[in-house]
């Protein structure tokens, strides 16, 4: 039971990771970003490339690995997102071709083998009886740190009601004066440097290989459309809901069948409320 | 008038090209890959019809070919029925998914629906390993007969499947049906208000390219005599979408170019060895960046309007 407790925690905090950033990205931007899984690969990768090859301490690579990738996605966002925002096919066709050059980029770079993300923490800790991994419980620490810090950050700033203005209505927060190109890529910026952070606690307990993008994507997605599409506090609830499904349901019943938990919900939660619990936007 | 008579001797000319080219240069390797990109074409075309036309993008095609490719795998091996029922049993089976899962989901918009669909897809994929007692688990079905026993006479067969779906869907999209799949596209509550029985058609867009996609799946069973869950793939429907998007979207025709362009585009990637998807993942994002309304049909109407000028 509380193995069930610990371990749903810590799937939900990584999903919670990644899901926040995609929803925050659509909620701002309207960009449906399908590399969003890249950028959760990305930054695994790169406290793997960091460390291993320029021998860098753990730390300092960690939080280059997310400021390079936060850099990538701005690029992305300016160079190729940007033009195609009209049309919404377009924008998930192209951040869909990113997703796969970047696949085939680490793919040519590290070879197909699963690789080694060093852990921050190596020792095992024992609560009531359950072993727990040290770097599952510094993911789950981490994780919620960092939503916090982001949520302060959206409701306490200057910069973050700008963001939030826009994500309410573009138009009129230009007229007001606030530059929504820029606040578009600070966005893709903090949402691609979550998904970083993502790959890089959760990559020592995960394996780390060029496909790796894709689950997520497909679970952050489903995550996003349960809590509904832009909505930070949905996506967080029903990234637990989901993390907790998924490991009960595997548990109780068969790991083969965690898989489908997500997907399924996502369909039931299409048919019945499209919206999502706390979306407000419609669907249809 | 003219316009019209350009159109028919392009359609002749690429079905003389199509049949021309195994002959010119031979070979069982090249029968082979245009054998797989006129199923891809089958699968392009069907796609375009539903999603093109009416605007929702169906991320989850590749449940239907996969129904299809299955049905045709259980008939032939576990029930024995002649490689022939195949074709019509699994356009059923795929009308009937094409209802199932429509009813619920078509009432979505944009993104809501290609992720309803996709998520449709990967159930199914996910169900072919989990009752892998049945289906034969990674391994899939094996051992299905083949409908023709010439290579060449397979690919002929292929060729014309696409011919004639691809004339059918075109004649469709033309149609006053068309219109109204494309009526809907543009605003679905004015069509409601003016009467139109938007549900109807949107349901019987998706059934109709369902089971031409489930068509195209039994097809390639009995052209690969094996079917996986690979097939329900989300990566199946993706690559369909790129080449309906390379080929023009809502043209029908179109996405018959853009399938035979990209499968050979592959091919002759080949001698690249691994940096062939490299290469083919950023082919795709100069395409999409430079020309956003697609390569082959906004070039054939182009060649079309040059020549009625010059007439």
């Amino acid at each position: 039971m509380l193995e069930i407790l610990i371990h749903g925690a810590v799937s939900s905090a990584i999903y919670a990771m990644l899901a926040v950033g995609f929803t925050l990205i659509f909620g701002v931007a309207r960009i449906l970003n399908l590399a969003h899984g890249s950028f959760y690969a990305l930054g695994a990768y790169g406290a793997y490339f960091f460390t291993s090859h320029l021998k860098l301490p753990l730390l300092p690579a960690a939080l280059l690995a997310m400021a390079v990738v936060a850099l990538f996605a701005i690029v992305v966002e300016k160079v190729l997102v940007r033009p195609m925002r009209r049309s919404q096919l377009a924008v998930l066709m192209i951040t869909l071709a990113v997703a796969l050059v970047v696949e085939q980029a680490l793919f040519l770079t590290f070879g197909s083998e699963y690789r080694n993300v060093p852990a921050f923490v190596d020792a095992k800790f024992s609560i009531g009886g359950v072993d727990v991994g040290g770097q599952r419980l510094l993911a789950l620490g981490a994780s919620i740190a960092l939503i916090a810090l982001l949520w302060i950050f959206i409701q306490r700033t200057r910069l973050g009601s700008a963001i939030l203005a826009v994500s309410q209505d573009p138009e009129a927060a230009d007229y007001m004066g606030i530059p929504s190109d820029r606040i578009f890529s600070i966005v893709m910026g903090l949402s691609a440097a979550l998904a970083a952070a993502a790959g890089v606690l959760a990559g020592p307990f995960l394996t780390v290989q060029p496909t790796m993008w894709l689950l997520p994507i497909v679970k952050a997605f489903a995550i996003v459309i349960v809590g509904g599409l832009g909505s930070i506090p949905g996506s967080i609830l029903a990234a637990l809901m989901l993390g907790y499904a998924e490991t009960i349901v595997g548990y109780l019943i068969s790991t083969s069948w965690t898989e489908i938990v997500s997907v399924l919900a996502t369909l039931l939660m299409l048919i019945f409320r499209p919206a999502g619990i706390f979306g407000k936007r419609a669907a249809f | 008038m003219f316009g019209k008579r350009i159109d028919y001797a392009g359609a002749v000319g690429f079905i003389v090209f199509m049949a021309a080219l195994p002959l010119v240069f031979g070979g069982n390797y090249l029968i082979g890959v245009l054998t797989v990109s006129v199923i891809y074409g089958i699968w392009a075309v069907s796609w375009d019809f539903m999603s093109g036309l009416t605007g929702r993008e169906n991320f989850g095609h590749s449940l239907f070919i996969g129904v299809g490719a299955y049905t045709a795998g259980f008939l032939n091996t576990a029930f024995g029925f002649g490689g022939w029922w195949s074709l019509p049993a699994a356009m059923v089976m795929a009308m009937l998914f094409a209802v199932i899962i429509g009813l619920p989901t078509l009432r979505l918009k944009g993104p809501y629906f290609a992720l309803a669909m996709l998520s449709g897809a990967v159930i199914m994929q996910r169900l072919m390993l989990i009752f892998w007692e049945q289906t034969g688990g990674e391994e899939g079905i094996n051992g299905i007969e083949p409908l023709i026993r010439s290579q060449l006479g397979f690919y002929y067969f292929a060729l014309a499947a696409l011919v004639l779906v691809t004339a059918l869907l075109l004649a469709l999209a033309r149609s006053h049906w068309g219109l109204i799949l494309r009526a809907i596209r543009g605003d679905e509550a004015t069509c409601q208000a003016a009467g139109i029985n938007v549900t109807f058609y949107k349901i019987a867009s998706l059934v109709i390219s369902a089971a031409f996609a489930g068509a195209g799946g039994a097809i390639y069973a009995h052209y690969q005599l094996q079917v996986s869950p690979q097939l329900f793939a989300v990566v199946t429907s993706i690559t369909i979408i790129t080449m309906v998007y390379v080929g023009g979207m809502a043209s029908i025709y179109g996405p018959v170019g853009g399938a035979i362009l990209l499968v050979l585009l592959t091919e002759l990637l080949r001698e690249f060895g691994e940096w062939r998807l490299m290469i083919y993942s950023c082919t795709l994002i100069l395409i999409l960046f430079f020309v956003p309304h697609g390569l082959i049909a906004p070039t054939w109407r182009r060649f079309r309007s040059k020549l009625r000028r010059a007439q």
